[in-house]
């Protein structure tokens, strides 16, 4: 059996349609509908309907989704944002609530057979790598202005000579966090995945070499199977808070220079 | 697996199309009543504490002016009561004396009263021995005394008496 050939099925987005609206530096930007979007915006929905009927209905199920609901976002808040932005908080909450409800329903959904792992594509964690990348820019200018944030793009003290060697480093390293971001939250979301398939696999690939070897691997490689399934609902959790955690670090880091 | 990295930027811009579609409706719709509801609820909460420290506040200083006020009646008592002790031993000591003085002004006073008594007893007996004695003369004598004859002849009678009883007392 051909093991690569079966991740790739799983893993990779195979668009359904296809409708190239642009080319940029040789690269086709096209937006034709895939599964992976599909699962993107069944996310959404979910997000949308879960969070609006608990933020504005009064039933009992509403109240118990509020009690779920609430702890995570004055958690986001008060052990994420607030730290980093202290008054400014509230400003960037509903982003950062969103990002990690988003990312967290994504990674969960992932989960869920015939759904795609939306958080396992690397040009997936790019575009809110992006998001990031521009919120660190609209968070420096808004709070320090334009010019301001520009200079302060280099820490202060440092002799004028090095100081456009510094910047040159600097903006690169704004863009390596983000790629780290971008990079981190991929990896470990297709991780999970890659070792999962791999334990399935391995019932496979043993009854190949003896159908009493293959039917003695079941219960191992599905028990192995299913740890690293709830595992992955740990590290869903824990990777939403990771890149929402992070955001806010880079975000801060420009809205205070200092 | 070089397809996962084969370069797909049309998903990169659903992504960030989407995730920030995602940012304004939720702002919209669930972040800003919900983030309401918990700014109203902390501000409840944060109302009702201070409230509640203030009710504390109040009874700890209620609590310190009753103890202020009761330590007050409790020395005012302390007082009231060693005062009251103290005319109770000056009375305790002063009784005695004045019921003796009173006693003895009682026994004085009875006594003269008696002596007056007495006097006044022996007067009238004396009286009326002498006018018993003057009407056995006068049934003697088969003789009647008029009124001025009889008062003439006590007088001198009560006068010899006195005379008679001053030499008998010296």
């Amino acid at each position: 059996m051909n093991f690569e050939s079966i991740l790739a099925h799983h893993v990779v987005d195979h668009k359904t349609s296809s409708h190239v609206v642009a080319v940029v530096g040789g690269l086709p930007i096209d937006l034709g509908f895939s599964p992976l979007i599909r699962t993107m915006w069944i996310a959404c929905v979910v997000v949308i309907v879960a969070l609006t009927f608990a933020a504005r209905s009064e039933s009992s199920l509403a109240r118990a989704m509020r009690s779920f609901f609430e702890p995570l976002a004055l958690f986001v808040r008060d052990q994420v944002l607030e730290p980093i932005f202290g008054h400014h908080a509230g400003h960037y909450l509903p982003y950062f609530l969103t990002l990690f409800f988003f990312l967290l329903t994504c990674n969960l959904l992932g989960l869920v057979p015939s759904m795609k792992g939306v958080m396992a594509n690397p040009w997936v964690t790019a575009g809110m790598a992006t998001c990031t990348f521009g919120l660190i820019q609209y968070a420096g200018i808004r709070e320090q202005g334009f010019g301001s944030y520009v200079v302060h793009i280099v820490p202060g003290g440092v002799p004028a000579v090095l100081w456009p060697l510094l910047f040159v480093i600097e903006v690169f390293g704004m863009f390596a966090k983000c790629i780290s971001l971008c990079i981190r939250l991929f990896a470990n979301m297709l991780a999970g995945h890659v070792v999962s398939l791999a334990f399935i696999c391995m019932i496979f690939i043993f009854s190949e070499m003896s159908k009493l070897a293959g039917a003695g691997m079941i219960v191992p490689s599905l028990g192995l199977a299913l740890f690293i399934y709830a595992m992955d609902v740990l590290v869903s959790f824990l990777q939403a808070y990771i890149f929402t955690f992070l955001t806010a670090l880079f975000v801060g880091g420009a809205v205070h220079p200092h | 697996m070089g397809d996962l990295l084969k370069p797909d930027l049309g998903l990169t811009v659903w992504t960030i199309v989407t995730f920030l579609l995602l940012v304004g409706i939720l702002k919209t719709f669930a972040w800003g009543p919900l983030l309401k509801a918990v700014d109203e609820r902390e501000a409840r909460l944060k109302a009702d504490r201070e409230g509640a420290e203030k009710a504390r506040a109040e009874a700890e200083r209620i609590q310190k002016e009753l103890e202020a006020q009761m330590a007050g009646v409790q020395a005012q008592s302390r007082e009231l009561l060693a005062a009251a002790t103290k005319d109770g031993e000056a009375l305790r000591a002063r009784l005695p004396a004045e019921a003796a003085a009173d006693a003895a002004a009682i026994k004085a006073k009875t006594t003269l009263e008696l002596a007056a008594e007495k006097d006044k007893l022996v007067g009238d007996l004396r009286r009326e021995v002498a006018s018993l004695s003057v009407l056995a003369a006068e049934k003697l004598l088969h003789k009647s005394v008029d009124a001025g004859v009889q008062k003439t002849v006590l007088d001198g009678f009560f006068k010899d008496l006195e005379s008679t009883k001053k030499a008998g007392s010296n």
